[in-house]
């Protein structure tokens, strides 16, 4: 690092550390060591370091933009042949998810403090917050394959402690232990391919392992097995942060979670998953297997999770399976070399379903309700509310011309020659998740008051501002793309396949409208269509396969162990014991007090003993 | 004189505890004994000071002819392999006198034990002479078993027994082996040289090598040979648990690289690749019994079974970054399971349980242990090797130093690191989490969920030596070049040489067959 660069570029290290500070800070409120006044002020505390995060940020970016791209490398750990660094990459793209990251929080925790207004661990969930969002800023600048790993885990930690924060009820407990435990089995996998990598090319800058990927290429440095174990391994951490099949149980039992952690985890937390894929992608991309498994998975993610969405009745879960349906579109993207489109999806989507969360979290806020078949007419009680619900759907759709609806355009149009089939896949998604949030959106805003409705007042403003606020950047994300990526510019594509695009949303808005709704009879009573209903809302069935399978092999191997353990280490060590207590009674009785005997049996021994030294020593 | 005096202080604190005239009061012995290893974790600490970190081999060597005869010398010494070691145990021996609070018996003796554990182990740690380790490696074993024997639970004849027969069998393979070492090389030389094969045929390295494995692989325990352990620990007090898994446990790892692959280091190369396969299936086995483990203390236990198999893998593999990383892994190993368990001693104390089936909700803030339970999620998330803390940095030095030797088996052994986050996690899960309840689930809904349960709380000076721990083990996870300043040079020279000799040997022995066939 050169002394000649600006201020706020050397100290871009401290943006991480403030979300990290920030759980520091409100240690003392959330271990109760300060009880009075409430603990509020953990979450203004975070407020002001987030706050600051965003500034320092902003300032790194200007400079950036003036200087160019710049790189940060510390020394942390060096022994033998290994050299363990901290790097950060400040290159505009990633300062625009670091951006995204530290402004999502921000909003995110002035939601909070509407949304969990009076929860009595408010400290916790603010400390836990900092925490995650320092996670996240160091993963989306790291530029070095250690680091992101570290932080990925470091994610994985605290997911679990959101997931969990309201450890007391069972399903939390449930959740949270998921939550961990299928993010935990990518890890390890991610950490297998880590650990190979760094064996085998030395450096874990991702500059040297794409060069080192180079040479393996032409130089047939690793068989074609390696390679794809190695490929896998590096997926299966992604896979597991961004939720996709079949590691995508978690996302969903995750809703169990306060809302304001769902929308970072359905933003911003897939969105870091991703954007470590990306950088793995030309290492993934050593073996032509590797990105099969990579295309399949999106595939199935995108259209099997659009597929589930449709038929949950839960707010909530409605939502984040789309979520796992996008990041298998942005998979697909990933695996077919098409970074740049696969950073404006992410960004698009990450800013439109925040919003679409928010406002799902003002509905459960004001009805404490996230039941479909009980909600509805909230549309004229709650305005601010419904036209966020709208705003983050459009967002979302490719049908009006805002953020995803241009995405679609770019990917479609690439793909339209190389490969048709996944074109395909993205209009059917887009036509899907359409139908699913005008069929949400009908059942809550549209329809009958019910019951749970009728007393429905809109949020409080710490709710509504950041709510509006997020609204409108939403409204404005084409102008922001188009300064982001000016060259082709996000408006590169035919009017024929925008019609396409615009055509599958139409349809699926009409698909959404014509769905048959009733509260009463939410499952279908005919056999044939309830058999896919069932399929598709209990998640093709995902939970029980897992526990018939994994979890009971798991389970049956550490029984099998147990019993090993008991019945035949255990019982062959008392086995030995009562046999050596029984032979000394025996000989006991043997005996017989003769001196001759004695010396007998010592001269017989030491010949024994001084035959077999002699053996031994003649033998070798 | 310094590391004599790291022998001095703890032996003549035993004796002073002993021959004190009059029968001071079970809290003035615990001041008595907690100042005592406070010297001596100062004069551990003047140790580290004066410890060249850049100079290989040994250090502040004393060496005294004691009997000459029989080859025994009273020969001191210190290096990067055994001063994080020392100082482990001068922490944790600390920490067990600290968390002694309610001893009902004998106190007097029962300090007096802790004090000479803890001198006997420092010995062991700097002993330069193979008759000298074994004394103290023996000298350790007799107030152990009176710890468990004495002030354990109710099932604890069964337990101080089992481990006295294991350990004595342990240490009779050792003194076999060195005894067997001085017989077929035919000097009385109980010095640290490696024994090459000009000196003793290979036959006689591996039989030799053989007894030192099962020996130590007893002590360690790697499996098969556990089964003394989780008995021991379900029985101990916490205090002695915590000495035991900290500390004790890591005499057969430091046996097994001072000794084994010090010693015998082209037998060593021969058997490395079985070694690893047996590592592999002590780390999964010990993650697989865990899981099964309904008693807290049981499940700790047996995921030390676990976690020691890195060390051998490390050792089998031994690159210079695996030996590191197995100098890391006793290190972390023995704080991360010192910490678990303390903090299931604090939760036995105030439920007067560890049973799984039975502890629901403890992290409850009002009623129940909630900061106990905080730093419990710490101590499993850093078992599990979740980075920033020790266990992770451990972990993937041995990983990344095994892997390019024994592919397999270290991926194996990955397994079992995932399979730590299991049962840690139900672990959690279940005792802390959910609503607060100590009651075996009947099955019945309103005898489950009884809402009277109401925990003595848990006062900030119990809690110190916990924090004190993880705070050592967060330390060493951001700042693991703390550790490996004193430790790299001892593990790159250990690794080197013994790699030079077996190579010579393997190199002298394709020059003769080629000769043969010449």
């Amino acid at each position: 690092m050169s002394d000649a660069l600006p201020l706020p570029l050397q100290f871009t290290w401290l943006i991480p550390v403030y979300g990290f500070s920030g759980m520091l800070l409100s240690l003392p409120w959330a271990m109760g060591w300060i009880k009075r006044n409430g603990p509020r002020p953990a979450a203004y505390l975070n407020l002001l370091v987030t706050l600051l995060a965003v500034i320092h940020g902003s300032l790194v970016i200007r400079e950036v933009v003036q200087i160019g791209p710049q790189h940060l490398d510390f020394a942390w750990f060096q022994a033998a042949d290994l050299d363990l660094r901290i790097g950060f990459d400040l290159s505009l793209t990633n300062l625009a998810a670091l951006e995204l990251v530290t402004t999502m929080s921000l909003v995110c925790q002035v939601f909070a403090l509407g949304y969990l207004d009076k929860e009595w661990s408010l400290a916790r969930f603010y400390a836990l917050v900092g925490f995650f969002e320092g996670a996240m800023s160091g993963v989306v600048m790291s530029s070095n394959l250690f680091i992101s790993y570290f932080l990925l885990e470091m994610l994985t930690l605290s997911t679990y402690l959101l997931v969990g924060f309201w450890y007391a009820q069972p399903l939390v407990v449930t959740a949270a232990r998921d939550a961990f435990l299928t993010k935990r089995v990518g890890d390890v996998l991610l950490l297998m391919g880590v650990v190979a990598l760094s064996a085998m090319a030395g450096s874990m800058e991702f500059n040297d392992l794409y060069a080192w990927a180079g040479e393996a290429r032409e130089q047939q440095l690793i068989s074609p097995l390696a390679g794809t174990l190695l490929g896998i391994a590096l997926i299966a951490g992604p896979m597991g942060k961004c939720a996709q099949f079949p590691m995508h149980l978690w996302l969903d039992e995750a809703m169990e979670g306060p809302n304001p952690a769902s929308i970072l985890r359905n933003s911003v937390v897939v969105t870091c998953g991703a954007i470590v894929l990306l950088k793995l992608m030309p290492i993934v991309a050593l073996s032509p297997s590797a990105t099969t498994v990579l295309l399949a998975v999106g595939a199935i993610s995108a259209i099997g999770g659009a597929l589930v969405a449709i038929a949950q009745v839960d707010l909530k879960r409605a939502f984040s399976y789309s979520t796992t349906s996008y990041l298998g579109l942005v998979f697909i993207a990933i695996a077919l070399q098409k970074p740049g489109i696969a950073l404006l999806f992410l960004f698009a989507h990450g800013l439109a379903r925040a919003l679409q969360f928010m406002s799902v979290g003002s509905i459960i806020a004001t009805t404490n309700c996230q039941d479909l078949t009980e909600l509805g007419g909230l549309g004229s009680r709650m305005p601010a509310t419904s036209l966020a619900f709208l705003v983050g759907g459009a967002g979302l759709v490719g049908l009006l011309p805002l953020g995803c609806f241009w995405c679609y355009g770019l990917m479609v149009n690439n793909l339209l020659s190389e490969s048709p089939l996944f074109a395909a896949v993205f209009l059917l998604t887009n036509l899907l998740t359409a139908a699913n949030v005008v069929r949400v959106f009908r059942s809550v805003f549209l329809g009958r008051v019910m019951p749970k409705t009728r007393r429905t007042p809109e949020v409080i403003w710490w709710m509504a501002l950041p709510m509006v606020s997020l609204a409108v950047i939403v409204l404005l994300l084409p102008l922001i793309m188009q300064r982001i990526d000016p060259v082709p510019g996000i408006a590169s594509f035919p009017l024929p396949v925008a019609l396409a695009v615009a055509g599958s949303g139409a349809a699926g808005v009409l698909i959404g409208c014509l769905l048959p709704q009733d509260q009463f009879w939410s499952r279908s009573s005919q056999p044939g269509l309830r058999v896919v209903q069932d399929l598709l809302a209990s998640d093709f069935y995902t939970p029980v396969i897992y526990r018939s399978t994994i979890v009971n092999l798991v389970a049956g191997m550490a029984r099998a162990t147990r019993w090993f353990d008991l019945n035949v280490v255990k019982g062959l060590v008392d086995g030995v014991g009562r046999l050596s207590l029984a032979t000394a009674e025996g000989l006991k009785l043997s005996v017989s007090g003769q001196l001759q005997s004695y010396v007998l049996t010592l001269i017989v021994a030491i010949v024994l003993l001084l035959g077999a030294l002699q053996w031994i020593r003649l033998g070798f | 004189m310094l590391l004599s005096s790291l022998l001095l202080v703890p032996f003549l604190g035993t004796l002073a505890l002993l021959l004190w005239p009059s029968s001071p009061s079970p809290q003035r012995l615990r001041l008595i004994a907690i100042a005592i290893l406070s010297v001596q974790l100062l004069l551990s600490l003047v140790a580290l000071g004066r410890f060249d970190v850049h100079q290989s081999g040994m250090q502040l060597v004393e060496l005294q002819p004691w009997v000459p005869g029989i080859g025994l010398d009273y020969s001191l010494g210190i290096d990067g392999l055994s001063l994080p070691l020392v100082l482990i145990n001068a922490a944790l021996s600390l920490v067990a006198a600290v968390i002694t609070r309610d001893i009902d018996k004998r106190p007097r003796i029962y300090f007096a034990m802790l004090l000479l554990i803890s001198g006997a182990v420092n010995g062991a740690f700097l002993a330069q002479n193979l008759l000298l380790f074994f004394l103290f490696y023996e000298l350790e074993l007799i107030p152990l078993w009176l710890l468990i024997s004495v002030w354990g639970g109710t099932n604890r004849t069964y337990a101080a027994t089992k481990f006295l027969i294991f350990t004595a069998i342990s240490g009779m393979l050792i003194l076999g082996a060195f005894l067997g070492l001085a017989l077929l090389t035919g000097s009385v030389d109980f010095s640290l040289t490696p024994v090459l094969s000009e000196r003793l045929s290979m036959g006689g390295q591996l039989l030799l090598l053989g007894a030192l494995l099962i020996g130590f692989g007893i002590k360690i325990p790697l499996v098969p040979l556990h089964n003394w352990l989780p008995d021991a620990h379900t029985q101990a007090s916490t205090p002695v648990s915590v000495l035991l898994a900290g500390v004790l446990l890591k005499l057969g790892t430091y046996g097994l690289l001072r000794f084994g692959l010090g010693l015998f280091p082209e037998a060593w190369a021969k058997l490395a690749p079985a070694l690893a396969i047996w590592a592999a299936i002590s780390v999964l086995y010990g993650s697989l019994a865990a899981i099964a483990q309904t008693d807290m203390k049981r499940m700790v236990a047996y995921s030390s079974v676990g976690h020691m198999g890195y060390v051998l893998l490390a050792a089998a593999a031994n690159t210079p970054v695996s030996l590191l990383g197995a100098v890391f892994q006793m290190v972390s190993h023995g704080l991360i399971s010192a910490l678990l368990f303390l903090l299931v001693g604090i939760v036995y104390r105030k439920t007067g349980t560890r049973d799984l089936e039975v502890l629901r909700g403890l992290l409850n803030p009002e009623k129940g242990l909630p900061f106990t339970g905080s730093l419990m999620i710490v101590g499993v998330m850093a078992s599990a090797g979740l980075p920033g803390m020790a266990g992770f940095i451990s972990e993937f030095l041995v990983f990344r130093g095994s892997i390019t030797e024994f592919p397999v088996a270290t991926l194996l052994s990955m397994v079992g690191s995932g399979l730590t986050a299991v049962y840690f996690l139900l672990l959690v899960n279940r005792a802390f989490f959910g609503r607060l309840a100590i009651t075996p689930t009947t099955g019945d809904a309103l005898v489950d969920t009884r809402l009277d349960v109401r925990l003595a709380p848990v006062a900030p000076r119990e809690t110190i030596p916990a924090i004190a721990l993880v705070a050592a083990v967060v330390v060493l996870g951001l700042l693991p070049s703390s550790l490996s300043r004193l430790s790299e040079v001892a593990t790159t020279t250990m690794a080197s040489a013994s790699q030079l000799s077996s190579g010579l040997a393997s190199g002298l022995a394709s020059a003769v067959s080629a000769g043969g066939v010449g």
